[in-house]
């Protein structure tokens, strides 16, 4: 096991600036940035030089790792034009990136983009070279239930090389790729060997992340996983669960675009002088709009009937078709409503609901 | 720049021809200058330049492999743009996309098709590939309905089809004119007269949402088997790739799963009708 300095990681981080858009997590306290909910939050940066305001360890940014696989707003056909829309200069190194993007976030978002017969090209392209410097977390935030969700609260898969805090470095360690393997070799004059102490340090740094966790899902109540199986949206498909939660939602979308595993898009074409461009632009099933046809007729009308089809779609079409939710339990989705709508508290109203309620 | 294989591009296309079929239903002829070869009952995209881009099922003969036509109705802000295309204006071409109608598996049995308004524009090319391979079938009829005579699509070729031999066709209107022979009322009012074994028989149904309720109910009050009752979907396909999320119907996407479903495949599914 190797283990890097915090100098060296700087010097790292330098060095692929040569062969990758580098970004970082960033704090940045509520005042500036994010005023409706407590506490600082942690933004990806663009990565120049090192800087006391980076965090590598600690939670997950604000922002879902989806970002810089399929882009919020991005051209994805010039014209008629057979030649690729847009190219990238560099691939994107991501640093410090949690296990609840990186494990279930993926595994959705692969399903959705790589897995089926016709692949998307750019998410594919993204997955091949995008570099993932990933990180243990080592704090929690009053959100976080990865373990219900299935994850831990350390990366598990997905990632290039993970970074664990210890002391003032990191044990730094390679996926079993080859593509990490030729990382480690590259930059080997950066590392030196990790010491038990350093390893005992990760081990008591994860239980107590994992015991945090544990906490968090006592307290709150969250249900297992385990036990949404038992057909927990058609069991409350007629429920008052729906209306009742959805009373405060203003429609905002924040819930799907802040969600690692939501992938919904709309093709959005518009005209420059003689070129057409079509661009692909993140969409919200919680949108009035998102399922109507031409002619007017929409199948979800109402606001509290798009908040059951967004459950629905992550509790009981992802499961059925794919063998897993789509949710991480990162919290995300709470932190980013305006009208504190909160997932933890539909799923253990569904879970102990009998449908019957209405 | 590198060339993908970019399911997000159309193809460029002329138009041929505009045929208008009703005040609100022109059928575009269009010749795509990459090669596109669709099966009955799959759809595509048509792109308005810098406008956007709608989905619909071809309905013309799926053996002409050179030219397509769609038949649009017009009801936002893409088909209105449609309905003002003039031969020679480029329009784009992505798909086809989606499971057609499985013609292999109606061979050797009865089939009732029931079509109602802009719901002939699929079926018109399910008809032409149905007379493609005539004989094969033990019984084929065709029951059809729309508002008035004068929003009937496609009235020479109808004609045409009523002379047959191997098709038993008659139509209906909800309401009649001066001009109007035939029966008048929805189209499950001319369903009792088809005669066949139900329980073995295959039924196709296209149309409004509210005919394909109330078809679909008539067929399994007949004795339609559930699993042989094909209803042709109308959601909002955007990617056509089973990505976007927008026609989610239950466990399927109508793009990829569908458009064509059997009754028995969604009927658990909520909003189907919706």
């Amino acid at each position: 096991m190797k283990h890097i300095t915090l100098q060296n990681l700087a010097r790292l981080l330098d060095a692929l600036k040569e062969d990758y858009r580098v970004f970082v997590p960033v704090k940045k306290s509520e005042s500036a940035n994010y005023p409706i909910k407590k506490g600082a939050q942690r933004f990806y940066k663009e990565y120049d030089k090192f800087s006391d305001d980076i965090i590598i360890g600690e939670v997950r940014t604000f922002e879902p790792l989806k970002a810089f696989f399929v882009s919020a707003r991005e051209k994805v056909a010039d014209d008629f034009s057979p030649e690729s829309p847009h190219s990238k200069d560099k691939p994107f190194a991501l640093v410090g990136v949690k296990n609840c993007d990186l494990k279930q976030g993926f595994k959705v978002q692969d399903y959705v983009f790589g897995n089926h017969d016709l692949k998307d090209p750019f998410y594919i392209k993204n997955r091949e070279e995008n570099l993932i410097i990933a990180s243990d977390c080592t704090s929690t935030l009053d959100t976080c239930f990865c373990l219900a969700a299935g994850n831990q609260p350390y990366p598990e898969e997905n990632f290039d090389i993970n970074l664990s805090p210890v002391g003032d470095g990191f044990i730094i360690e390679a996926a079993p790729t080859r593509r990490a393997q030729k990382f480690m070799d590259k930059y080997h004059s950066l590392f030196d060997i990790a010491k038990d102490y350093h390893l005992n340090e990760r081990k008591e740094q994860r239980q107590r992340v994992v015991k945090k966790v544990e906490e968090n899902i006592k307290e709150n109540n969250i249900p297992s996983y385990d036990t949404l199986k038992d057909d927990i949206i058609k069991k409350n498909w007629e429920s008052n669960v729906w209306l009742d939660e959805s009373k405060t939602c203003v429609e905002c979308a924040a819930c799907t675009i802040i969600c690692p595993t939501c992938h919904c898009f709309l093709l959005y074409d518009q005209k420059d002088k003689e070129k057409m461009e079509r661009l692909r632009i993140w969409d919200s099933c919680m949108i009035k709009d998102y399922a109507r046809v031409a002619g007017g007729a929409n199948p979800r009308p109402k606001l509290w009937m798009r908040l059951r089809n967004r459950f629905e779609k992550k509790f009981d079409f992802f499961p059925k078709v794919a063998g897993f939710y789509a949710c991480t339990g990162c919290g995300r989705c709470i932190s980013a409503c305006p009208a504190m709508i909160d997932i933890r508290e539909v799923l253990t109203r569904l879970v102990k609901g009998n449908g019957k309620n209405k | 720049m590198e060339k993908i294989n970019n399911p997000y591009r159309p193809i460029e296309a002329e138009v041929l021809e505009v045929i208008t079929e009703t005040p609100t239903i022109k059928t575009i002829h269009f010749k795509p200058k990459e090669p596109l070869s669709f099966a009955t009952g799959q759809f595509v995209e048509i792109t308005i330049p810098g406008v956007g881009e709608a989905p619909f099922t071809p309905s013309s003969p799926p053996q002409e492999k050179e030219t397509m036509q769609v038949s649009v109705m017009k009801a936002g802000k893409v088909t209105e743009k449609i309905h003002e295309l003039k031969k020679k204006d480029i329009i784009g071409v992505r798909g086809p996309f989606g499971k057609g109608y499985p013609v292999d598996d109606f061979e050797g049995k009865e089939v009732l098709i029931v079509g109602g308004g802009c719901g002939f524009a699929p079926l018109r090319s399910l008809m032409y590939e149905l007379f493609v391979r005539s004989g094969k079938f033990k019984k084929l009829f065709f029951r059809g309905g729309c508002k008035t005579p004068k929003e009937l699509v496609y009235h020479d070729e109808t004609k045409d089809w009523a002379k047959r031999k191997d098709l038993d066709l008659k139509l209906t209107v909800d309401a009649a004119d001066s001009s109007w022979k035939g029966n008048v009322g929805v189209v499950t009012t001319i369903l009792d007269d088809v005669k066949m074994d139900y329980k073995k028989a295959i039924g196709v149904v296209c149309g409004p949402p509210i005919m394909m309720k109330f078809a679909t109910k008539k067929l399994l009050s007949m004795g339609f088997k559930e699993n042989n009752i094909y209803l042709s979907m109308e959601k909002n396909m955007s990617c056509g790739i089973g990505k976007c999320g927008h026609c989610r119907i239950g466990t399927y996407y109508a793009c990829k799963d569908g458009p064509v479903f059997t009754y028995g495949q969604i009927k658990d599914s909520p909003e189907i009708w919706d």
